[in-house]
């Protein structure tokens, strides 16, 4: 997942950089406690970029879990959930942003789904509960998700000043914080950006344990 | 009896204490166990019962819990929920509730608002009140709550609302009804009450027991006191219990809810009803078989004892012929042995013993006492019989002759003798060393004076005995009942009595004479008296004048001895000097004449009257001794010239033991004393035996003299008696010369001395004195 948002990243970078005096934007994602943070979204708002018409993503669903595990997406993009599972999955959202709901499906569904309204999208699996995916739908023209290392590299971007948007999924009941204001140079800017994430609830259904067997003795020692 | 009774009742009691003693200690101890053992196993069955009822309550819980998470996550429960349509929210709640059968539902936001509810009292934009509880739950790894709802307990469990995050809770009350706790108990086998307390306030009491019990138990489950097993008593049934406090909240507020867990004591008491009754039974049997067990030892034990007692009782009356019966072979039966052999042995002792009572030892012969019985016995049946006394005379010689062992001999061959003329029946007992009784029955005097002479016959031939030749002389003493007397004391005396009149007579034979007693008694009184009567100065001398026939002067006494009786009044010189001698206190007399005879020649010498004292010695005085050195000493004490005085000594005395008494003459002679033979002419002594005697005088017999004439033999004798004396030497007394013709003649015949009433009878010492000194004064009064 993180190779296609990068490839089209990279592409959306040398389109601006093409256009005008293209800067790179590196920015770090730390936590709290200024560890790595990975999945953090941050979304810029500043000189406008090109726009894409009839945006387009994948929200793949591999090994049982949803790849990219959080995917930012501008208002009006057209999300398809491939299933590269050999088992079935029933995606769904109640969030405000967008509920929808997709029957058991295998493969590619026919259909994208339109996220036209800024905002956070839960995903779920209605047969696998520990299945969680997130799409971030915003209306900035500049965004990007950081990637296992806690960094995110923009591309191509138009030197000036932008109001920087941070979300991640632990955030505070899961609201985008400010990011504040950054000037981007033309020589490129390297930022860092802190956010404070809570620990996963322990409400959130765990990965069960993969074997039948296991799952039966599970059972019987905790009952 | 009395002592039987209450031995068998000590044995039966002491039993019997022992048995309640140890059944009590069983009762107690059986009973101890089975409250024990009912009340661990109670304690056990609540333990168990409490894990049971805990661990179904946590498995409910995880079952609820597990349907409510089921159904929260229905997708059309979640699509409902995120609807957030309040209306539709509150219906699929009902609908889902329903289906796991939940009371009451709450749905509430993540952060504990109530975003819908069921129950009026928890309002929807509340607060949830067991918000924290419920979060805690998980950190607490427990999957529901129980909580006072509504004045009931309710279970209270609760589920996420995955959308897929977390966006609601769904929380599902189960009301805690009957049916759960009649579940709990047939599972748990307790019974099991609930009860909610809310503000300090219980609620509703939802129990296994019946309504009664409530208020009691309501009592208990609001008691403190946490996991502690109590005896409780509701309606008089006994309860092991255990009060739990289910609540797990953590209110301040103290709501909370109790369980009581109660394990029945009673019913499992009961269980042991049957080995109560069993004791009972196995408790009334014992002592009955140890009641009759201990009769019947105590019985087996105090019968023969009984009958030994009776045996001892038997023996002690006398009776030696019945012995003790007891077939045993135990202690008793030793002890009934015992007896018996004590028995047998008594009885041989007891003959012996009567035997040697009654019988002489030596000659076999009964003795005084068994012939004072039989005499007794006689008499008492009034059955003619006599006595004979008999007693051996010279027992005395014959004892000296062989001897003590001879003698034994001796009395056994008489005691065979004696009975030769006896007929059967009679008896012959041996009294004293010489004396034996002869009892013979259905006698009169003349048949027994039979019997006693075939005795004296019998008896006097000749017993050889070693070496010797012995014959007996036996005097016998004849008294007969009824003629004699009718005591048997009064019996014997008499023909002891008359035993000792024989030994006086020739024939050695007397038959008791009437009075004879009396005369004895008089006898006995004199004899016991005559010892003291020197003391006691009933003694006294008197003296009668002796007459010199040639020149008619009087110069010489005779001093005769006058006893004033105190009872008796004056008795006669032949009468006590009998007795005196035959029981030797005539030496006493002796020495009292002597002295007083010496102290009046002494009076009288310082007087200026010289007389000369002729005294009378007896046989034993002259064999005692001393009697020449006791007159020598007087003579010195008074110094009265030994000239004065004259011993007159009969010839029978000097006959006795002629060399020992000659021995003492001699001796008096030398001290000066004249010797003169007293009433010779009576005994057998002869005039070659005289001459021996160193004697100066002869003392012609009274009765020579009395009635003395010219013609009669007496003359003869007395003249030639004067002559011969006169040719040995020796003067010639005359004594008992009552007439002057008698008193003529011996002068003619040159008879030197006179005595008798013709001169003067015997006179007191002063008349004496008197009588002198007349006839000194006209010499011729003295011849009336």
């Amino acid at each position: 997942m993180n190779f296609f948002a990068s490839c089209f990243l990279v592409i959306a970078c040398v389109l601006l950089g093409a256009a005008a005096n293209a800067a790179t934007l590196i920015a770090e994602f730390v936590d709290g406690q200024g560890k790595p943070l990975k999945d953090a979204v941050l979304t810029l708002q500043g000189p406008a970029g090109k726009a894409d018409p009839s945006p387009k993503a994948d929200m793949d669903q591999r090994d049982q879990i949803f790849a990219p595990h959080v995917l930012a997406v501008r208002t009006g993009t057209q999300i398809k959930f491939p299933n590269s599972d050999n088992i079935r999955h029933q995606v769904y959202s109640f969030s405000p942003a967008k509920r929808f709901e997709l029957r058991l499906y295998g493969g590619t569904p026919s259909e994208p789904v339109l996220f036209d309204k800024p905002g956070v999208v839960v995903l779920g699996c209605n047969i696998h509960d520990w299945m969680l995916g997130y799409v971030y739908v915003t209306d900035d023209p500049w965004f990007g998700v950081s990637n296992d290392q806690g960094s995110l590299t923009l591309d191509q971007m138009p030197a000036g000043h932008y109001v920087a948007t941070l979300w991640h999924p632990q955030a505070p009941d899961m609201q985008p914080v400010s990011g504040g204001e950054i000037n981007i140079p033309a020589a490129g800017l390297h930022t860092r950006f802190s956010i404070a994430v809570q620990p996963k609830g322990d409400d959130t259904p765990a990965v069960p344990a993969p074997s039948a067997f296991g799952d039966a003795f599970h059972k019987a020692a905790h009952e | 009896m009395k002592r039987r009774i209450s031995f068998q009742a000590r044995i039966a009691g002491v039993l019997i204490l022992l048995l309640l003693i140890v059944i009590g200690a069983l009762a107690v101890a059986v009973k101890a166990a089975t409250q024990d053992a009912v009340r661990k196993q109670a304690q056990a069955q609540l333990d168990v019962g409490t894990r049971v009822f805990e661990g179904l309550l946590e498995m409910r819980g995880k079952r609820l819990r597990d349907a409510v998470q089921l159904l929260s996550s229905d997708f059309g429960f979640r699509d409902a929920v995120a609807s957030a349509d309040s209306a539709t929210i509150r219906s699929v709640l009902q609908n889902h509730g329903a289906r796991i059968n939940a009371n009451d539902m709450f749905l509430l936001g993540m952060d504990g608002t109530v975003l819908s509810s069921t129950v009026a009292q928890i309002p929807e934009g509340t607060a949830f009140p067991y918000t924290q509880a419920l979060r805690d739950l998980k950190a607490h790894n427990q999957s529901m709550l129980i909580v006072p709802l509504q004045g009931k307990p309710h279970l209270l469990v609760e589920s996420t609302v995955l959308a897929p995050l977390p966006i609601a809770r769904v929380v599902m009350g189960f009301s805690m009804d009957d049916d759960l706790a009649q579940e709990l108990r047939s599972l748990s086998g307790l019974q099991v009450s609930f009860l909610s307390v809310v503000h300090q306030l219980p609620g509703q009491i939802i129990s296994t027991q019946p309504q009664p019990l409530y208020d009691s138990l309501r009592g208990v489950m609001l008691s403190k006191g946490q996991d502690e097993m109590l005896m409780t008593e509701h309606a008089n049934q006994t309860f092991l219990s255990k009060r739990l406090e289910l609540g797990n909240t953590g209110d301040s507020n103290g709501d909370q809810v109790v369980a009581l867990l109660q394990s029945p004591l009673d019913q499992a008491m009961l269980a042991f009803a049957p080995l109560d009754e069993k004791l009972f039974w196995i408790t009334l049997a014992a002592l009955a078989g140890s009641l009759i067990g201990a009769l019947l030892l105590a019985r087996s034990v105090s019968q023969p004892v009984r009958a030994l007692a009776l045996a001892a009782e038997r023996i002690g009356e006398g009776d030696y012929g019945t012995p003790v019966n007891l077939e045993r072979s135990d202690e008793l039966g030793l002890l009934a042995g015992a007896i018996n052999s004590m028995q047998s042995g008594i009885a041989e002792r007891e003959q012996q013993l009567a035997h040697n009572a009654l019988h002489d030892g030596l000659t076999g012969l009964p003795n005084r006492a068994l012939v004072m019985e039989r005499l007794g016995s006689a008499i008492a049946a009034e059955r003619a019989v006599a006595l004979l006394y008999l007693g051996i005379e010279n027992f005395r010689a014959i004892n000296d002759s062989i001897g003590p062992e001879g003698v034994e001999h001796l009395l056994r061959v008489i005691g065979e003798q004696l009975q030769l003329p006896l007929r059967p029946g009679d008896t012959v007992a041996r009294l004293s060393g010489n004396e034996f009784l002869l009892l013979v029955h259905n006698a009169e005097i003349d048949s027994a004076v039979a019997v006693a002479d075939r005795l004296q016959r019998l008896l006097l031939r000749p017993q050889r005995i070693n070496d010797h030749d012995i014959s007996m002389d036996a005097c016998i003493g004849i008294a007969a009942y009824p003629a004699n007397g009718n005591s048997p004391s009064e019996l014997v005396s008499r023909a002891s009595i008359a035993r000792q009149d024989a030994t006086q007579l020739p024939g050695r034979l007397q038959v008791y004479e009437d009075g004879r007693d009396l005369a004895h008694q008089r006898q006995i009184s004199l004899i016991r008296d005559l010892r003291h009567a020197a003391r006691n100065g009933e003694l006294m001398l008197h003296y009668q004048p002796k007459l010199d026939i040639r020149n008619h002067r009087a110069r010489q006494a005779e001093a005769l001895l006058r006893w004033q009786h105190p009872q008796f009044g004056n008795v006669s010189p032949a009468e006590f000097i009998v007795l005196a001698e035959r029981t030797g206190s005539i030496q006493l007399l002796t020495h009292w004449v002597i002295e007083e005879a010496m102290r009046q020649l002494a009076e009288w010498g310082r007087r200026g009257l010289q007389v000369q004292l002729s005294v009378n010695i007896s046989a034993d005085d002259l064999l005692s001794g001393d009697l020449a050195d006791r007159v020598s000493d007087l003579l010195k004490l008074y110094r009265v010239p030994a000239e004065q005085l004259i011993f007159e000594i009969t010839e029978s005395a000097v006959m006795r033991e002629p060399e020992r008494a000659l021995l003492v003459l001699n001796r008096l002679r030398e001290c000066g004393i004249s010797l003169s033979v007293d009433d010779f002419g009576t005994g057998y002594s002869s005039l070659a035996h005289l001459k021996r005697l160193p004697v100066q005088e002869l003392k012609i017999d009274q009765s020579f003299v009395r009635n003395l004439d010219e013609t009669s033999e007496d003359a003869v004798i007395v003249r030639s008696t004067i002559e011969m004396s006169h040719n040995l030497g020796l003067k010639v007394v005359a004594e008992g010369v009552e007439y002057a013709h008698s008193l003529k003649l011996l002068e003619r015949w040159h008879c030197d001395t006179a005595q008798g009433y013709l001169i003067s009878r015997p006179l007191s010492a002063a008349a004496f004195e008197a009588w002198i000194a007349k006839a000194h004064s006209s010499p011729g009064m003295m011849i009336h």
